[in-house]
């Protein structure tokens, strides 16, 4: 597989292409680099709003029109909204990508917000809020955001009953107008196609599209807070999230800290799955994952069970954290190295995947970052590395916590 | 079929197939076994699910701890799942080590159920239906499997009930096991860029002494109920409502049909997204079908304000039947169809997703078909196959419908 061509258009795109003629399909994606954190106050949710209006009307289109030219040339087109970004991702054949890439410069540049669908897209917004009401693990993933990340970072994009009420088409407007535009665009692209093919098709199509000069690319702070807090809910299981603080995916440590976290929930033979599930029966769902805003990272643990056995199952989980500083081992360690591998292989069969990772790569390292090197960082962690990191950000770290279900923890 | 499929018959019956993808370097490899819920009597409901999960619990050759780290240490990716008529145990891991993932997958075939594993374990599974029973989509499709497929044993749910869970025995679960797990009702499929013959012979190696066993007893075609279900719970605050029809079996040559037809109706861009959900009407509104050998269900499905349950309970009837009654344009199925073209050309470069295809195909409908089979399938879908398809299978009329949510039964 050749290495990523990356560029820098006049027009202030970013471009990185990886070439694979030998696939059937193109997979893109383009990362507009503003999503909740650039909402004002009062209007929280109206990133992700503005999301999932574009595309109901343009210049040259209405929605529906819109929709079935995307669907006359097979593409599967999605979108996302996240803290620091949103995401247009697609999938077409070679054959119809400058099609496809022509038909989202239409709704990204001249998108016409009709009142009738920015009504329905509030209401809809509001009718996803009771959604999320009802799905309790996603409540509780709200609040531990808030709780882990602070006001800015920590907010959910759906966002609340009280802003949306009061959101408006000219909010829609303004907020694409201040936030859209080339320079804000990353553009990620794999599959048989050259990276000749992808600039000359992004010049023509988003060249003089608003600022053409590269923002918004700065690490935001993250207002961590070492509280715990119980959200009361009618539920048949409580759910526990524990927060830490981590490292960015730019930072030294960042290996290790996968690494740690494949030690405690990589597979099927990690600490939190053998000791909380498979020795004790405690839950059906325990696990570790991270998340990593721009020039940050965090650690979340979480396991839902039954009211009856959740102290035990708290319990357990810190003190499998404080255990594994101790008694970490080198096998651990390669297992855990091992399943991240053969995943990374695995991905690598998988177009879309190969792509996402350009765009994560972009967004953490400003750059493609090689396989080999993300590889030989973590081939070189050991065990006194895990045991470092542990120290610092584990054992007797502050810890935020959320639970969420009929009765708060005992201690 | 071409010769990217190799199909091979061991010695005391296993069908192993295998697909030959040159150029990626995963492996997927599965065992099929041919028994699921439908397949349990009452008293043993549940029983499929929990014996998926004692699989990875023991085995002659290792113990749970050691299941699970040899599948580690290969980067296996084991998982496993139980639906109404099957259950998969599949692991997808690098080309070099596939004879470790046959190796590790095999011995859990022939599981020891070891007891003291047993209570611990169904206390992961009560942990389960209690996460399911938390999901207000999960009560309203375990309801309408019950109402539509009522006194049949297609209606119990996959997980089985707390009653008959905790009531199982180690024993009972092993008769079950011992006269379901055997070459007559397993398939082997594996899909990755390796070498049929030595696929062959490691399947030979680690199954060739599975004793051939009995058939499992013939399952019995279901009679669908219709009518109207409701479930009163008010600690959700929304309300799911489902209509369902009878649909096309798996086996069915009409079955990509209703496939692409769910989709105009209720998929992306469809009938539902602009007339339902862009109306404002529901966050959530789908056609999907629900396919087992013998017979289908073609299910419209919202969830949505409480006050707003009535409309959208009209608004599905009645999008289905204009669909239904036509005519359909061309343009519509068209773009259905690339749409299709695309997924499936991205799904062939999968190994995993190219297994779990194949499983299907072996299972529903005897052999396996390339990814140029299922597009020459979606292909030959045109406003006549629709029209057969509704004729054959109607989705007007009464149906099932049935309610979830605050609302009391009266109102919902």
């Amino acid at each position: 597989m050749a290495d990523p061509v990356h560029f820098h258009l006049d027009c202030g795109v970013e471009v990185a292409v990886l070439e694979l003629p030998h696939r059937r399909a193109i997979a893109s994606e383009i990362r507009m680099l503003t999503g909740v954190v650039d909402e004002p106050a009062d209007k929280l949710g109206l990133a992700h709003l503005v999301e999932q209006t574009l595309d109901k009307g343009t210049d040259k289109f209405d929605g529906r029109q819109l929709q079935d030219a995307f669907d006359e040339i097979g593409t599967g087109a999605h979108t996302w909204c996240g803290k620091q970004a949103c995401g247009f991702t697609s999938l077409c054949l070679p054959e119809y990508y400058d099609r496809s890439m022509e038909l989202h410069a239409a709704f990204l540049r001249t998108p016409t917000f009709p009142q009738e669908s920015c009504d329905v897209a509030v209401e809809l917004a509001r009718q996803e809020l009771l959604t999320l009401e009802d799905d309790a693990q996603g409540l509780a993933d709200k609040f531990m955001g808030k709780q882990s990340m602070g006001p800015l970072l920590g907010r959910h994009s759906a966002g609340e009953v009280e802003t949306l009420s009061g959101t408006t088409r000219n909010d829609f407007v303004e907020f694409w107008r201040s936030n859209y535009g080339a320079g804000r665009m990353q553009i990620c692209v794999a599959g048989p196609v050259t990276a000749d093919q992808v600039k000359s098709a992004v010049e023509r199509h988003f060249a003089g599209f608003g600022e053409s000069s590269q923002t918004h690319r700065e690490p935001l702070p993250v207002e961590f807070s070492p509280v715990t807090t119980h959200h009361e809910k009618e539920t048949e299981q409580e759910h526990i999230i524990i927060a830490l603080r981590s490292v960015p995916k730019t930072d030294n440590d960042y290996a290790a800290a996968r690494l740690l976290l494949g030690v405690l929930s990589g597979g099927m033979s990690a600490r939190l799955f053998t000791e909380i599930r498979e020795k004790q029966g405690l839950v059906y769902w325990v696990g570790g994952w991270q998340e990593c805003p721009r020039g940050a990272g965090l650690m979340y643990f979480g396991a839902s069970t039954t009211p009856e056995r959740c102290q035990k199952t708290y319990d357990t989980l810190l003190s499998e954290l404080d255990r594994v500083q101790k008694d970490v081992t080198e096998e651990e360690i390669e297992r855990a190295r091992t399943g991240i591998e053969v995943r990374t292989d695995i991905r690598g069969d998988v177009t879309r995947a190969l792509c996402g990772e350009l765009a994560d790569d972009l967004t953490h390292y400003g750059k493609p970052v090689p396989l080999k090197d993300k590889l030989a960082k973590l081939r070189a962690i050991k065990v006194a590395d895990i045991q470092r990191f542990c120290e610092q950000y584990v054992h007797q770290a502050p810890r935020s916590v959320v639970t969420l279900g009929p009765a708060a923890l005992s201690s | 079929m071409t010769d990217q499929f190799t199909c091979h018959k061991l010695s005391n019956g296993l069908d192993v197939t295998v697909e030959y993808m040159p150029g990626v370097k995963s492996v997927a490899a599965g065992f099929l076994v041919q028994t699921g819920a439908r397949d349990e009597t009452p008293d043993l409901a549940g029983v499929s699910h929990f014996l998926e999960h004692m699989c990875f619990k023991g085995t002659p050759n290792r113990n749970a701890a050691q299941i699970n780290i040899d599948f580690d240490r290969i980067g296996g990716n084991p998982n496993a799942f139980t639906s109404h008529d099957r259950t998969f145990y599949h692991g997808v891991t690098r080309a070099a080590d596939l004879a470790g993932q046959l190796d590790i997958l095999a011995d859990m075939m022939r599981s020891i159920i070891p007891p003291d594993e047993f209570d611990m374990e169904k206390n992961v599974v009560l942990e389960e239906i209690a996460m399911s029973n938390d999901r207000i989509e999960h009560v309203a499709f375990d309801l309408i499997i019950e109402e539509v497929f009522k006194n049949h044993s297609l209606g119990w749910p996959v997980l089985g009930y707390d009653r008959t869970v905790k009531a199982l025995t180690r024993d009972q679960m092993h008769n079950y096991f011992q006269s379901r797990y055997n070459p007559q009702n397993m398939r082997l499929v594996v899909a990755g860029s390796v070498d049929p013959a030595v696929v062959f012979e490691e399947a030979e190696r680690v199954c060739g002494k599975w004793s051939a066993g009995e058939k499992r007893p013939d399952r019995v075609k279901p009679k669908l109920q219709t009518g109207v279900a409701t479930k009163t719970m008010d600690r959700f605050n929304q309300q799911v409502v489902a209509i369902t029809f009878e649909g096309p079996a798996a086996s069915d040559p009409l079955h990509d049909t209703a496939e692409a037809a769910a989709s105009i109706l209720g998929g992306a861009n469809s009938r539902f997204y602009w007339n339902i959900e862009q109306a404002g009407l529901a966050p959530y509104a789908g056609a999907y079908r629900l396919d087992f050998g013998d017979c289908g269900l073609f299910i419209l499905m919202a969830q949505c304000d409480p006050q707003n349950t009535d409309r959208v309970i009209d608004a599905l009837r009645t999008e289905a039947t204009q669909f239904a009654a036509g005519p359909i344009s061309e343009k519509e199925i068209q773009r259905v169809k690339n749409k299709r073209r695309t997924s499936l050309a991205v799904e062939g470069e999968s190994p995993y997703h190219r297994l779990t295809q194949v499983m299907d195909d072996v299972d529903y409908r005897g052999q396996p078909r390339t990814v140029e089979d299922r597009i020459d399938a979606v292909n030959r879908i045109d406003a006549a196959s629709i029209k057969t398809l509704f004729e054959s299978f109607p989705v007007e009329g009464e149906g099932l419908l049935v309610s979830v949510g605050p609302l009391e039964a009266s109102a919902a």
